[in-house]
């Protein structure tokens, strides 16, 4: 895996290695949500995709 | 790599990126984009992420100028971005301001990702309010993406945003005013300190404020590069990217602060302004404007803008300064919810103004450097700094003097029961607080133009115009 050294701004030593396993946790959330919305497809129920966020304005 | 060199004319606040800095020549502003962001500014631009972000106004609008480069040895390209019109500080934002800044932050930041970029940096003070709504003003805040690295601004994002707004709605919302130490942000193991024990049982609040601020003072020590390295081979996958974005705006829009008892809350309720004082202050005001045309105005001690309104609705930029974090939220509520364009709510202490800040106290600006206004508002404000503060009124004249042109200004006489209420608890010393000491005093720094009682009130309203 490519990795490159960071930026300008220093992520810090701690800041950097809990952001990683934090992360990686949520992220298990993110893929079965993604999957779990896969099969819904696939079995012609529930929405097409995931919403986008594109249009909706967070910036409200 | 090479800092850009700087240059005579380079902004103060733009050196730590090695990807360009800001420059102004001819009194137009420029952003010089280095070679060493030419890729990320290029992907910027051709996978639609710039137009998209400009369409969704959450970040500036730039053309590319055909003008000679601040620094010819680093360049790429010159760009001139659209100018914002006044540059804020979070120190000076309310909650919601801040909110919505932390929540505009990560809402490009996922824009961003779909379009295979990131975003390098999450600092407050790149993001401004422009026609009343947050946005991006620094466009080299982008890079490439490259899956498997994480979030180099994780902890400023934690820093300057996450961190601030904890505070503020769970412990005291007068710990923003932190940043004014700590300009880089709230250090996590003070806010892990300051935040009540059941914080922990918030997940972002938990994860992102108190197990980061452990791990910072945990591996304090550790060689990055290689812990770094080992801990990206297993990877940060982009859906652990997602995750982590998701939950930090799961964890800001969970924090909500409601202005409770504010100080100004009813104020126009128990002034001793009749309804038709009221509606004459109005009315003279509003005449005012329409004689002067001033260009911008700034209200001190706006409250919560019902003055401030006399001008923005009119098309003049407004900025409604005032102490009370309440007033300046709910102002700021009133201005999102109806979509006003030309109204700044922002809080201020004026006996204690914003001051320059940071490196070489040249990173931020003091008020003063931001003025001057053309013209300034102090209604009802005179005696909170010549009696409650103990300026004299010289001096109040002077600080006047070097904000603005025009100042219209509210004499609040003695015999008057909000100057009698500050009084109640002290010994009167203000024997210079009287019409005609305050007449002298403006009247060696200013022209009077015109002055008028208020109506069924013991005040009066002054225009008057700063002597060259």
């Amino acid at each position: 895996m490519h990795f490159s050294p960071p930026a300008y701004l220093d992520p810090g030593s701690g800041s950097f290695l809990i952001q990683i396993l934090i992360a990686a946790l949520l992220g298990i959330g993110v893929a079965v949500r993604a999957s779990w919305g896969r099969i819904k497809k696939l079995l012609g129920k529930g929405q097409a995709d995931e919403p986008t966020d594109d249009d909706a304005d967070a910036n409200q | 790599m090479t800092m850009p060199t700087p240059t005579s004319d380079s902004l103060g606040a733009s050196f730590r990126d090695p990807g360009g800095f800001l420059f102004s020549r001819g009194g137009t502003l420029y952003r010089q984009v280095n070679r060493a962001c030419a890729d990320d500014y290029s992907r910027l631009m051709e996978s639609g992420l710039y137009g998209k972000l400009v369409k969704a106004g959450l970040l500036v609008a730039h053309a590319e100028a055909d003008v000679p480069p601040a620094d010819a040895s680093l360049a790429h390209k010159i760009i001139q971005p659209e100018r914002v019109p006044f540059i804020s500080y979070p120190y000076e934002w309310s909650f919601s301001q801040w909110k919505d800044a932390a929540l505009a932050t990560l809402s490009i930041q996922k824009r961003a990702l779909k379009a295979g970029m990131s975003l390098k940096d999450a600092s407050a003070y790149n993001i401004q309010f422009v026609r009343g709504k947050p946005i991006l003003i620094d466009t080299l805040s982008f890079e490439i993406y490259r899956e498997g690295k994480p979030w180099d601004a994780y902890r400023q994002f934690c820093q300057h945003f996450l961190a601030p707004l904890a505070l503020m709605a769970r412990v005291d919302i007068r710990l923003g005013q932190l940043l004014r130490v700590h300009i880089d942000g709230i250090p996590l193991d003070l806010a892990s300190r300051l935040l009540p024990f059941r914080t922990r049982l918030d997940f972002g609040l938990l994860a992102h404020i108190h197990l980061h601020a452990s791990a910072q003072t945990r591996y304090a020590d550790a060689d990055v590069k290689r812990t770094g390295a080992s801990a990206s081979r297993r990877g940060m996958s982009k859906n652990a990217f997602i995750g982590l974005v998701g939950s930090l705006e799961v964890a800001v829009k969970k924090l909500a602060w409601k202005p409770a008892g504010t100080e100004w809350g009813n104020y126009y309720a128990i002034t001793n302004y009749s309804d038709s004082a009221f509606a004459h202050k109005k009315e003279i005001i509003s005449g005012w404007l329409k004689k002067i045309a001033p260009a911008s105005v700034w209200d001190l001690g706006a409250n919560n803008g019902e003055f401030s309104r006399l001008a923005s609705a009119s098309g003049i930029p407004t900025i409604a300064w005032d102490i009370d974090p309440s007033a300046v939220e709910q102002n700021y509520l009133r201005v999102k919810a109806e979509k006003e364009q030309n109204l700044l709510p922002l809080a201020l202490d004026l006996t204690n103004p914003s001051p320059a800040l940071g490196w070489a106290n040249a990173e931020r600006d003091s008020l003063g450097q931001r003025g001057p206004a053309e013209a300034v508002f102090a209604l009802a404000l005179i005696h909170h700094l010549a009696i409650s503060n103990n300026v004299p009124l010289p001096r109040l004249a002077d600080f006047f003097a070097g904000l603005c042109r025009w100042l219209v200004i509210e004499w609040v006489p003695k015999s008057d029961s909000q100057v009698q209420k500050l009084l109640r608890s002290r010994k009167d010393i203000f024997d210079g607080y009287t019409r005609e000491g305050f007449e002298s005093a403006f009247g060696a720094r200013f022209h009077v133009r015109e002055a008028v009682d208020v109506d069924q009130s013991d005040r009066r309203m002054y225009l008057l115009e700063r002597k060259n």
